[in-house]
């Protein structure tokens, strides 16, 4: 197996009415050993964006640090808050950079426009080639099964409530099949006036 | 001269506390062809003269007036060397941007790249400042910017403003004219009246060029359409 | 010049004395589907009719269902020609063990009978997803599901084949209410079990290539075998 999928891991995020949610496993494990579960991977770049970056341990802290720094020296050069689109733009170039050295992450990125509140998805590959579709995205080492929970569980215009319903029963029941991924899960519902974290209880096996 | 002392290619200060190096780029800036920027209340229009000293010169073939990205654009009073440089580095910067961030790059973020390179030029060893100062127009956030941009590498917002020979009476003559909710077309007939306050001979089509950047973005004026402008002037 | 080149040998392919490989593979991955699930008293199987190489499609229309007896079927998905080299020696075998015993071989006795024939080619497979279905002994349904060398399990659901890794956590979801906290009306008929064979096909049919054109499902109670067929998306 690649070096993507050395520590395990799953992500989703969808899109909703007027909300997105973003939801990762909690496992931290080298191969088929688990090491703790409670492993962050989904990080909050601002009130309204999320990435979550499923991949090597190692390359998820430093992308993630990468990647704060750069958002805060925007805003603080530009004075304006980060669009996540503008966001998704400068993470495919940071990780194009590394073409031929990259890093061992397929980042999921989910957030509300700052000024229009519209909902925002997308998911790239390791070296920054974005996809956004408008229902969902998925990424990490059970995204197979993620893909066939998400396409017959999604449906347009979800509120907060069902959205993070579909969201946790599509990324539980995948990584349940999934060997390296699973230990608990964390599901973020984003909304323009509020974020709700909620961490979930699973099949420790 | 006791500041001549001073004046060797390296940027140093004198000790009254002076870059005399940048007086001399300035005075290279208030001996440059006049031009003149103004901001309407839809777009701005940016304007200078092009005059040639022999007939036999092929006008419309060197431009003074500069697109930079779709959305800004830029003239000079000075040495047009040192601005065509300037013009090609702010062409790159607006466009790695792009490549970066998927976003045309904000008039303010690129005069403040143009002006950290200016500044650049009267820090490093081995190079003079430029000769230049610019005058960098732009639409975007649904409104028009000018700026100004000096050797020193110091940047100024304007409603509106005059550079080069004679800028002081420009100036002058735009504080009386100027009114906030002017539009464009307007705008464009007072940048010509501003150059032609110092203006020496006749002045044509060809002697003048007149950027703009409204919503739509920036565009040079066909002399054709200077010419219309021209027209409407006693 | 001819310092640096002493003691090495120019190279030509044509001269080289290294020995001459030349490679056969014996396996193609032709793709395909297969899901079944069994309820009390039935059991429904269903598998997709697209046959594919890499991203050439040979056919829209393969059934990849193979009834062994009256209350007994096979799906299969992965390498075709041993599909049908495998499906014709068992229905040989089912053939020969009615002419030995009179009778007709019970669908667990089948079940054994495969793993042993995979097994038997343990060190050059069958490359396929076996997915068997039947009435037991009690007229129960049951699934039956292997890997290539024989290993069998006794399910109550299963997806295998090219599409298997997006549809089992589907199935634990819906049929096994695996994550449910609300568990309602449990009772599964072969109406809800034949409609959550076509939802997961559509689903399948989105994502994975290698599934597609239509899905072949096979009803079986002890009434006998029911097909019924639906089409799914082509490109």
């Amino acid at each position: 197996m690649s070096i993507l999928g050395y520590n395990g891991g799953a992500m989703v995020a969808m899109k909703g009415d007027k909300c997105v949610s973003i939801a990762a496993d909690k496992r931290f494990g080298i191969q088929a050993q688990t090491i703790t579960c409670d492993f962050k991977k989904v990080f909050d770049m601002g009130p309204r964006l999320y990435v979550g970056l499923p991949g090597l341990a190692t390359d998820v802290q430093t992308v993630m640090e990468k990647l704060r720094f750069r958002k805060n020296l925007y805003e603080l050069k530009e004075n304006r808050t980060m669009t996540p689109e503008v966001f998704g733009a400068m993470l495919s170039s940071m990780l194009y950079e590394k073409r031929f050295g990259p890093f061992f992450v397929e980042p999921v990125i989910a957030g509300l426009h700052p000024t229009t509140h519209e909902p925002f998805i997308c998911n790239m590959d390791l070296i920054g080639c974005i996809n956004q579709p408008d229902d969902f995205v998925v990424g990490g080492t059970a995204s197979a099964q993620l893909y066939g929970m998400c396409e017959a569980l999604w449906e347009p215009n979800l509120g907060p409530e069902d959205l993070f319903e579909t969201t946790a029963q599509a990324l539980i029941n995948a990584f349940d099949r999934d060997a390296i991924s699973g230990w608990g899960a964390t599901v973020y519902i984003i909304e323009k006036d509020k974020v709700t974290v909620r961490d979930i209880k699973t099949r420790m096996d | 001269m006791a500041s001549e002392r001073y004046s060797f290619s390296l940027t140093t200060f004198s000790p009254s506390g002076k870059l005399v190096q940048i007086e001399y780029a300035l005075a290279a800036v208030a001996a440059g062809a006049p031009s003149v920027g103004i901001k309407a209340s839809n777009g701005v229009v940016i304007a200078t003269e092009n005059k040639h000293k022999s007939i036999l010169y092929d006008e419309h073939s060197v431009h003074k007036v500069e697109m930079v990205t779709q959305h800004i654009g830029m003239i000079y009073s000075g040495m047009g060397p040192d601005y065509r440089l300037l013009v090609k580095q702010a062409r790159k910067m607006a466009q790695q941007y792009f490549l970066v961030y998927r976003e045309p790059i904000p008039t303010v973020q690129l005069v403040q790249r143009v002006a950290a390179v200016m500044q650049e030029y009267t820090q490093s060893g081995g190079v003079r400042p430029f000769g230049v100062s610019l005058l960098i127009c732009g639409w975007d956030n649904d409104r028009p910017y000018l700026f100004q941009c000096d050797p020193s590498g110091a940047y100024f917002a304007w409603k509106a403003t005059a550079m080069g020979k004679n800028y002081i009476n420009g100036k002058t003559f735009l504080e009386k004219r100027y009114s906030k909710d002017l539009e464009l077309d307007d705008a464009v007939h007072t940048a010509i009246l501003t150059l032609k306050e110092s203006f020496e001979g006749q002045m044509t089509a060809d002697n003048i060029e007149v950027g703009i950047c409204d919503s739509t973005g920036f565009r040079r004026l066909e002399p054709s359409h200077v010419k219309d402008y021209l027209a409407n002037i006693p | 010049m001819s310092l640096s080149m002493e003691g090495i040998r120019p190279h030509y392919p044509d001269y080289s004395n290294a020995p001459m490989q030349r490679h056969f593979s014996p396996y193609a991955d032709n793709g395909g589907s297969v899901v079944a699930i069994a309820g009390d008293d039935f059991v429904v199987i269903g598998a997709d009719t697209r046959l594919s190489a890499g991203f050439s499609i040979y056919t829209r229309d393969q059934n990849k269902l193979f009834p062994l007896s009256k209350t007994t079927v096979l799906g299969c998905a992965g390498c075709w020609c041993d599909t049908l080299t495998l499906t014709r020696i068992l229905t040989s075998r089912m053939q020969m063990y009615q002419q030995e015993h009179n009778k007709t071989m019970s669908t667990v006795a089948c079940a054994q009978m495969l793993s042993t024939m995979l097994y038997y080619k343990r060190f050059f497979p069958y490359y396929i997803s076996n997915v068997l279905v039947g009435l037991d002994n009690e007229g129960k349904g049951c699934v039956y599901s292997y890997d290539p060398i024989g290993h069998c399990e006794k399910a109550t659901y299963k997806a295998g084949g090219s599409a298997g890794a997006l549809l089992q956590p589907l199935l634990d979801n819906q049929i096994g209410l695996k994550n449910m906290e609300i568990i309602g009306d449990s009772k599964l008929t072969i109406e809800k079990a034949t409609n959550i064979i076509k939802d997961v096909f559509i689903s399948a049919a989105e994502r994975d290539i290698y599934t597609g054109d239509s899905v072949i499902i096979n009803i079986i109670t002890k009434e006998g075998i029911k097909d019924d067929k639906f089409e799914l998306r082509k490109d």
